[in-house]
């Protein structure tokens, strides 16, 4: 449901405009109108935009300012959020929240010096051994390869070596260095190389040591990209180096856990004053972000906004015992105000069944406020239709506890909260839709009960009630009853899509649309007259004065959508009629998921017949088609159910809003 | 003999419904899903909707699937 919502504006004497925005920013209800533009086009230039003063301006960058380092500091000291309370935060919060913007200043600019000080020594360690560790990872490779040469080279003492890494692409380039060194060594020296990676390659170019001050000179003028070790190893062998950067590799890492450990300690009494000072600076700049939305004249400020209904009362009440009569908060009425709808925020108020389900707006808008919101319809059918495909029992099961569990654990987190919520139901409809077609994994009950039985090597059907001529029988076989199923999905789209249109007529009649309403009639007109002619070929008993009444609404159908739409309507009617065979695809997906299940039975069963290891084999085959089956038949009902309700439902009705609800609050201490 | 050749041509027919659209869906895809690559790349916030636009072509090979599945149907019709 769209919450109903009043326009107001709030003016008052000028002096009273800090505290009155501190009391509305307090209340946490307003969603501020930008009346930049407004203020722009009027021609009275009394009106202008409400300033923040010359102080306040200061403090804006000084609070900036802080905003930053104390993001900085968050991000260095990683502060264990999850394992704060939240009570503490708050605390802390109005603690801080209470001082004037230049005592809060002077508070954060002290505690931030004081983190400071127990940590930056530590913390500065701590960045240059990741910087040490990340610069040695990279000699690691290249050891490997040139290790073993510079070892060799080591024991003939009066020779030296010098590594190089090289592209591998201009590898080649190798052949030029030994002619060109040869030439500088008089034919002392010899190069060995060796590739790292598909990048790059290694080389040691051995020399006379007699050479090194020439060969270094020639390297240099080449630009040849020398191994390079940290200068306090690079005047040693480079065998005796490279054990040494080795053993250093494996050193750093305890060196950083050791430091992440007196961090931990020294951080632990600051975290909750960083993380309460982040959210106040926050709530701050963001209260003075808003100053230049309102108007003001030389003498009364004006704030305009939309707050719900029933906010409206506490908010006029505040104001009154605060300034009496020097601030007013007037309601307007914008019912003659067309395109209201179009500027007016929107808030949704669903039921605590229904409210899980608005993860449908992660992927669509809000709806237009006056339009009705169809959160109700994708909370029934959405499940519904998942259940539909997957209809199992054993799935079914599986996926509600997969969803409750996620639900329970990530309650802080909105997304995965809702998306449990969502699959636990959804899990409940898979569980009721497998007793429809009596479906544990597969066919195994189909077997249990008897159902399929196998006679002189041939399986063979009977149903527990009715026979295969009857036209509702049970259980309902999706492979044997394909048709019947077929049939089923189709009238589930008609109502599906039904309610989608009525839910158009609906908003026609709340917009005074009398077209938009004849066009939805006339589609829901269509649909229904469609329907009731297919039913004639499909059905032998079906009376043939219901089928000229099927055609006549058809008929009559094209015609009101044609007046309600034009040319736009006829050709949505077709298009409409169309939609509904996407409907198809709840029994097709079902289908491939039911056959996909009786494929891993029947080899689990294949393989249980080789005795001991058969067994095995059948139960590790069960598990993994099973798994397999299960993780595609999330996805793919989900995808699909998702589909049909924004493109074949949704597309009859749905008119998105322009803005949602974003109340001026403060975080709270909870950002 | 006659009975064969109804069963391979049947096969044959069921084949041809979802060969065909399974081939559709999936130059269909391949396009969408190349488009919406980019898309995410400038805006992952439409990761959501490009999971939806991506399954639209899907509608072919369903309803492919949908005629194969009848057609076999055709083999137990005398």
């Amino acid at each position: 449901m769209i919450e109903k919502m009043a326009k107001v504006e709030i003016l008052g004497l000028k002096d009273s405009a800090s505290e009155a925005i501190d009391i509305i920013h307090d209340l946490g209800t307003l969603h501020i109108e930008d009346l930049s533009e407004r203020i722009s086009g009027m021609k009275n230039k009394r009106v202008t935009h409400m300033e923040i003063d010359h102080d306040y301006a200061d403090h804006e960058a000084s609070l900036n300012n802080l905003r930053a380092r104390v993001g900085d500091m968050i991000r260095d000291l990683q502060p264990d959020v999850d394992g704060m309370l939240p009570e503490d935060v708050q605390r802390e919060y109005k603690s801080i929240w209470s001082e004037n913007v230049e005592a809060m200043i002077s508070r954060i600019e002290k505690m931030l010096r004081e983190v400071e000080r127990d940590t930056r020594d530590t913390v500065e360690r701590k960045a240059d051994l990741i910087v040490e560790l990340s610069r040695l990872e990279k000699y690691a490779p290249i050891m490997s390869k040139v290790q073993p040469l510079a070892e060799r080279v080591s024991r003939m003492e009066d020779m030296a070596s010098i590594a190089l890494i090289i592209e591998r692409k201009y590898k080649t380039i190798l052949n030029y260095l030994n002619e060109e060194i040869s030439k500088v060594t008089n034919g002392e020296c010899e190069i060995i190389s060796s590739d790292v990676d598909d990048e790059s390659t290694a080389a040691l170019v051995v020399f006379n040591k007699r050479y090194l001050k020439q060969v270094h000179e020639f390297l240099d003028v080449q630009d040849v990209n020398q191994v390079r070790l940290p200068s306090d190893l690079a005047r040693k062998p480079i065998d005796e180096a490279m054990a040494e950067v080795r053993a250093r590799i494996a050193q750093v890492p305890s060196e950083i856990d050791e430091i992440d450990r007196k961090l931990g300690q020294a951080t632990g009494k600051h975290s909750v004053t960083l993380i309460a000072a982040r959210n106040a600076i926050h709530d701050r700049l963001e209260a003075m972000d808003a100053v230049p939305k309102f108007a003001q004249t030389d003498q009364v400020f004006i704030i305009s906004g939309w707050l719900p209904e029933a906010d409206v009362e506490p908010m006029e009440k505040a104001l009154t015992d605060k300034f009496g009569s020097n601030v007013i908060l007037t309601v307007i009425d914008v019912r003659e105000n067309h395109g209201a709808e179009e500027e007016t925020p929107v808030a949704l108020q669903n039921s605590p069944f229904t409210r899980y389900f608005e993860i449908i707006y992660l992927l669509s808008k809000y709806p237009r406020y006056g339009t009705v919101d169809p959160t109700i319809v994708f909370a029934l059918f959405f499940p519904m239709l998942f259940g539909l495909m997957l209809g199992d029992i054993g799935y079914g099961l599986i996926v509600m506890t997969i969803g409750w569990i996620v639900h329970r654990k990530y309650a802080q987190k909105p997304l995965a909260n809702m998306a449990g919520y969502v699959m636990t139901v959804g899990g409940a409809w898979t569980i009721f839709f497998g007793i429809v077609y009596l479906e544990f994994f597969g066919d195994w009950l189909l077997r249990w009960f008897r159902v399929i039985r196998e006679v002189h090597g041939v399986e063979d059907i009977h149903y527990l009630a009715g026979t295969a001529n009857s036209v509702f029988k049970y259980p309902i076989g999706r492979i044997e009853g394909f048709t019947f199923m077929l049939a089923v999905c189709l009238i589930f789209g008609l109502i599906h899509m039904g309610v989608g249109l009525v839910i158009g007529i609906i908003n026609g009649a709340r917009e005074n649309n009398f077209k938009h309403s004849l066009e939805k009639a006339g589609l829901l007109s269509v649909l229904v007259g469609a329907m009731m002619v297919i039913a004639k070929f499909v059905l032998g008993w079906w009376p043939a004065w219901l089928t000229v009444i099927g055609g006549l609404l058809a008929v009559g159908g094209i015609v009101a959508a044609g007046v309600g739409a034009g040319m736009g309507g006829v050709i949505e009617a077709a298009v409409g009629a169309g939609n509904l065979f996407s409907y198809a695809r709840l029994i097709a997906i079902g289908l491939a998921s039911a056959i996909m299940a009786n494929v891993a039975n029947e080899l689990s069963r294949e393989q249980a017949k080789g005795g001991a290891i058969g067994i095995v084999v059948g139960a590790f085959v069960f598990v993994l088609l099973h798994t397999l089956n299960i993780v595609i038949g999330v996805f793919s009902p989900a995808i699909h159910s998702l589909r049909l309700h924004l493109v074949e439902s949704f597309g009859k009705f749905f008119e998105p809003a322009m803005v949602r609800y974003e109340p001026f609050k403060k975080t709270g201490g909870e950002e | 003999m006659e009975e064969a050749v109804k069963i391979g041509l049947i096969a044959f027919s069921a084949a041809l419904a979802i060969g065909t659209t399974a081939i559709a869906t999936g130059l269909a895809q391949s396009r969408i899903g190349a488009a919406m690559a980019g898309a995410i790349a400038e805006r992952p916030e439409l990761t959501g909707t490009s999971v939806i636009l991506v399954a639209i072509p899907e509608t072919m090979v369903i309803l492919g699937f949908v005629v194969a599945f009848l057609i076999t149907a055709l083999k137990t019709v005398k």
